[in-house]
């Protein structure tokens, strides 16, 4: 009978094709559906996924390539989702390094159907997601935030930040100490005050 | 004191036979010399050194040398030169990241001497041919244990070796436990090095013996303290919680092998190195608990060695310090703290620790608040016995006076660190003072009173840390004050606590008798609360320590020791009389000695290597006698340490022996000897070449672009070793060109991690776009790391985890896909190890133009500035990061405009504004400038 294309775009399009292949059964927070569509699975109107088991592609090396050119370009984002379940992968996945540049897929690497299937519900529920997560978000309390600035040295550990700032009341006051006067607090070993005091003074630009 | 028993018309300064035979055999043939440690290698290169510097017209190279063994070796060297008067000695010259220009280094090169260079500007040099291989006479490489196939040194050693057949190479290491880990270690260490002789010299090898064991023994007497009850108590504790912590890091993480993760490996020196490497190929899959508890074994392991070296006020303070940073700001229920703070063994750390120091005195009922404190203060017990050393010297030197020779009466402490060293100064300026409190009327002589004590320091120690802690409790409640607004009105919602519920823990405080109001309470989940007193208490307790007359006296405690008073305190004393505290600082210990020439030593901690030191010291002069006092604690960590430290090293070596001894056959079978690995090497690369893969492409042989960063890593050597010609360049976008249009940026695991965090990788994805066709990035795992990333939490996600609105705060398997999901375009390469990465590389750059090096450094680049301008130091660019109102868009501006954090912090608002605006101007004037103690 004839498949709605599209019925509803808040679940995964699976092609029939993947019928039996377990990550299905993995796929448990997000709904999915069959559909007619030439790549595996659909997951949103500009990305798709295509499969590929590495144990199947060492058999059948063409496979992919036949199933990449169905595509015809049509998606934005193309997953190439490639489950790793064999031990030497080494010299497929060199070989798909390469097919990626030239065939315009991503490569994804999974090691288990439920990895893949988490991969899946994540592409399809992200579809709309604002890319803030990874631009960087940084620590929001002053504690956090102290903790955080003094650790950037080496060696310098949490205790050693808190006890710093216990120690000289504010962070100025620290930066502008000498180094006798840090390595008196407890924990602030010669290796940590050196590392602070260097980090703290050092030039931002390298002289050449 | 110079034996000139070499050859060479040089004076060296080698008294002992094992030196002078190890000296023969380094001027004769390239080896590997495994020393132990405190036989003074250092003092054996420098020799070295010297008998080819004298001769002048050489180029040495020394590889691998860390900044203060350049400054030992530099100073050796033109002591000896001045000695022997040789002309030609030219000393050492040091070239690291922070001057010489290209132009410079080339001159400084070609006019010869010795040079100890960074490897990372060294490998730039021989590659960009600044430095011709071909002229350099022979590199030292210094600490062979840390050279593996795939590091830097072992990339400049290959380089040198292919180039320069003939120059010289010796390796030298003082640290036998690695070349005894993996399989047939030695061997591989030395393919790595290109040489072909191991020569090993244990303490026990039978010259070293001969040398040490002679008639001029020294005079060594040990003594050995036992701990007091409290301490003996917070060991047991903290011992408990290690055993706890391993428990549940094996609960954590089935599947892994932790045979040796047990408490005795845990006494081990190293035990939180070993776990975190055993745990390192899996790190990026552990939990965020298993990470937790890796970090706390570190500081539990910490507190082992603080709880014998720092007295107990320091302690407490340590304490409180590791307290406040591990738990939670108050009025959260983040489950986020360490498991051991949830022990009773913790309670029972914090509360003995405390009773060491003070301790509740009742004054009326069992359960009225009003508890007075009383100090305790107790002494660590090894001054005394530290004192009564002194004493007995000083009887020594009186009845008998010292029978003439050459070495001063001056006595010797040597302690493990700087703070020790504070610490016995202080004891021993003061141990006479005495706080007379208790006693108003002294009529009769009391002998007592003369015993050598700390009460005094003691007391100047609580004042001060009282007034800490006073301190610190505003600290720590500014520091948490977002979280604390919620539970406001109450001043300390804690000391409500204690007082209010019935203590869950009753038992114990009766137990513990009079800590009472020491006893740590509990927060509401389940771990302790930091315990700050009442007002009152802390007023009786300063008042019990009130500075009497006498102490009034005493100068005040000198924290630090501005330099030019230097000249006032040690002119005026002759080094008869002097006591010289000194913390164990590897070779720089054999000059102390050297100097000091000290008839007494007391070794305030156990260290083998200063032992052989000294046993080295007496060897060498025949006239100078010297005792040695060894002081540990019995049956504590410290003790064990020590003994396991000495048992491993021999067993590394015995083990070392054996592997030579089965290796030797195969090496003498071997017709090519030390051009056997290199040709090897070669010949896999040509075989490579002979496939066929470039037959199209140019005459040129194949290129890569590499970010001169990157050779912190092991790709550029295996690239080199895949024969492409490696370009290092400064670059701005990428790490690795491969062609006009392939740019890739490589990341490990862990700076994956790292850059998705602090959002690095977005912006240089987005830079890269800018300047390039293809794109990639490189997620690159280690050769030993397992190939997943699957997390070891099961993955049968709730509906929240895919939920969008909390994209990102979770694993990196949903940052990747938003990070695909913004770059449709970026290309993922995924590399099981950098031998991977360097074949995929090799097929990538298969059918591609060669990358313009020119064009590489430009893009990126701002077009009226030059390059060298853009090259930031990264650790105060990530500090400035850090700070609220610097975002990676300001931040180029303000490193441009200004020295360093240092200048910044001092900055004022007016002075920040034009650089990034007000409202960041603010922000980072008020993060650097929040006053904690005042703010309150």
């Amino acid at each position: 009978q004839a498949l709605p294309t599209r019925s509803s775009g808040s679940s995964i399009l699976v092609s029939p094709r993947q019928k039996g292949n377990p990550v299905l059964a993995c796929l448990r927070s997000m709904p999915w559906e069959y559909s007619d569509i030439p790549a595996d699975y659909g997951l949103g109107l500009t990305t798709c996924a295509l499969f590929l088991s590495l144990k199947y592609h060492r058999l059948h090396p063409e496979y992919i390539y036949t199933r990449i050119r169905n595509l015809q370009g049509r998606y934005n984002l193309r997953i190439l989702l490639t489950m790793v379940d064999i031990p030497n992968h080494e010299d497929s996945l060199r070989e798909l390094s390469k097919t990626a540049l030239v065939n315009n897929v991503t490569v994804i690497l999974c090691w288990s159907a439920a990895e893949a299937a988490r991969y899946l519900e994540l592409y399809k529920s992200y579809e709309h997601a604002n890319f803030s997560a990874i631009r960087g978000q940084q620590a929001t309390s002053y504690a956090e935030r102290l903790v955080e600035f003094v650790t950037v040295p080496r060696s310098v550990n949490k205790a050693d930040a808190v006890a710093l700032v216990g120690t000289f009341g504010s962070l100025k006051n620290a930066i502008n100490a000498d180094p006798e006067q840090v390595a008196v607090i407890s924990g602030w070993g010669e290796k940590k005050v050196k590392n602070w005091c260097k980090v703290v003074e050092e030039p931002f630009r390298v002289k050449t | 004191m110079s034996a000139a028993s070499a050859p060479q018309p040089v004076k060296l300064s080698l008294p002992l036979l094992y030196q002078q035979k190890l000296f023969e055999e380094l001027r004769k043939e390239d080896e590997l010399v495994i020393l132990a440690r405190g036989l003074g290698l250092i003092r054996l290169i420098t020799n070295l050194l010297h008998s080819y510097d004298a001769a002048g017209n050489n180029l040495i190279v020394i590889v691998n040398a860390e900044d203060r063994e350049n400054g030992w070796i530099g100073e050796a060297l033109a002591e000896h030169a001045a000695i022997s008067m040789s002309p030609k000695a030219r000393g050492l010259t040091v070239v690291n990241t922070d001057f010489t220009s290209v132009g410079a280094r080339e001159k400084m090169y070609a006019h010869g001497g010795i040079f100890s260079i960074t490897s990372r500007i060294l490998v730039v040099d021989l590659l960009t041919n600044l430095l011709n291989p071909d002229t350099i006479t022979g590199l030292i490489v210094l600490h062979a244990d840390r050279i593996v196939a795939t590091s830097l040194e072992a990339f400049i050693l290959r380089i040198y070796r292919q180039k320069n057949k003939v120059g010289f190479l010796k390796a030298f290491s003082d640290n036998p436990e690695p070349f005894t880990v993996g399989f047939s270690p030695l061997a591989t260490m030395m393919r790595n090095m290109f040489l072909r002789k191991a020569s090993l010299w244990p303490r026990f090898h039978v010259h070293v013996a001969q040398s040490l064991e002679g008639k001029k023994k020294a005079e060594v007497i040990e003594l050995e303290v036992p701990m007091t009850d409290a301490m003996r108590d917070i060991q047991n504790a903290i011992m408990e919680c290690v055993e706890v912590s391993i428990h549940e890091l094996k609960k954590g993480n089935t599947g892994l092998d932790m045979e040796d993760w047990n408490l005795d490996s845990a006494l081990l020196k190293n035990f939180d190195v070993m776990v975190r490497r055993q745990l390192d190929p899996n790190w990026h899959r552990v939990s965020w608990k298993t990470k937790q508890i890796v970090s706390d074994l570190t500081v539990l392991r910490g507190m082992l060695q603080s709880l014998v070296a720092l007295d107990a006020v320091s302690f407490l303070q340590h304490l409180d310090t590791i307290h406040a940073a591990h738990s939670p700001p108050p009025g959260s229920t983040r489950q986020t703290q360490s498991p051991w703070l949830f022990l009773d063994a913790a309670q029972t750390i914090f509360d003995t620790a405390k009773r060491r120091v003070y301790t509740g005195k009742q004054k009326v009922g069992p359960d009225t608040s009003v508890d007075s404190l009383r100090p305790v203060l107790e002494e660590q017990p090894k001054w005394s016995v530290l004192a009564d050393a002194l004493e007995e010297i000083d009887r020594d030197l009186y009845f008998e006076p010292v029978a003439r020779d050459d070495s001063n009466g001056t006595i010797l402490i040597m302690c493990s660190d700087t703070n020790t060293c504070r610490q016995l100064r202080d004891y021993l300026q003061t141990m006479h003072v005495k706080p007379r409190t208790e006693r108003k009327v002294e009529e009769f002589y009391d002998p007592d009173e003369d015993r050598p004590s700390a009460a005094f320091m003691m007391r100047r120690r609580l004042r001060n840390y009282l007034k800490w802690k006073r301190e610190f409790a505003q600290v720590s409640a500014t520091l948490f004050a977002e979280n604390q607004k919620a539970l406001s009105g109450a001043v300390d919602p804690r000391i409500g606590q204690s007082k209010g519920r019935a203590p869950a823990n009753k038992r114990r405080r009766q137990r513990g008798g009079g800590g009472i109001g020491s006893a740590p309470s509990r927060l509401d989940n389940g771990s302790i609360a930091q315990h700050f007193e009442k007002p009152g208490e802390v007023a009786d307790l300063i008042a019990e320590i009130q500075t009497t007359e006498e102490e009034a006296g005493q100068k005040e405690d000198v924290v630090a020791d501005p330099l030019e008073d230097m000249d006032d305190y040690y002119q005026m004393y002759e080094m008869q009389d002097l006591v010289v505290i000194h913390a164990y600082d590897g070779d720089q210990d054999e000059h102390v000695l050297e100097e000091v020439k000290p008839r007494y030593i007391i070794m305030y901690e156990p260290d083998a290597s200063f032992i052989r030191r000294v046993e080295v010291y007496r060897s060498s002069h025949n006239d100078r006698n010297v005792r040695v006092y060894f002081l540990y604690y019995g049956g504590s960590v410290e003790e064990q340490r020590y003994l396991s430290s000495v048992r491993r090293e021999k067993d590394a070596f015995t083990r070392l022996i054996k592997e030579r001894a089965s290796m030797s056959v195969v090496m003498t079978v071997d017709a090519h000897g030390i051009e056997d690995p290199q040709e090897a090497f070669l010949r896999t690369i040509n075989t490579r070449i002979a496939g066929g893969g470039r037959l199209a492409g140019t005459a040129q042989p194949p290129r890569v672009v590499v970010d001169v960063r990157e050779f912190r890593s092991s790709l550029p050597s295996l690239l080199h070793g895949k024969s492409m010609v490696i370009v290092p360049c400064m670059l701005t976008v990428g790490d690795y060109i491969l062609s006009p249009n392939i740019c890739i940026e490589r990341k490990s695991v862990s700076d994956l991690i790292s850059s998705f965090k602090d959002g690095r990788l977005y912006s240089q994805a987005e830079t890269m776009f800018q300047h390039y066709k293809s794109p990639m990035l490189l997620i690159e795992f280690d050769q030993n790391k397992s190939f997943t990333l699957e997390p070891f939490a099961d993955l049968s996600g709730s509906l929240s985890s895919v939920n969008p609105a909390n994209a990102g705060a979770n694993d990196l398997q949903s940052k990747l896909v938003l990070l695909t999901l913004a770059f449709p375009k970026l290309r993922i390469i995924w590399s099981s190890s950098p031998y991977e990465t360097a074949e995929i590389f090799e097929r990538l750059k298969a059918q591609e133009e060669e990358p313009d090096p020119i064009a590489a450094v430009r893009a990126g680049l701002d077009k009226d500035m030059k390059a060298e301008e853009q090259a930031f130091n990264t650790e105060p660019r990530e500090m400035l990061l850090t700070v609220p109102g610097v975002t990676p868009k300001n931040v180029t501006n303000l490193i441009l405009q200004t020295e360093s954090v240092k200048e910044v912090a001092n900055m004022s608002v007016e002075e920040l504004n034009p650089i990034v605006g007000r409202e960041a101007a603010r922000q980072i004037h008020g993060f650097f400038n929040k006053d904690l103690i005042e703010d309150y």
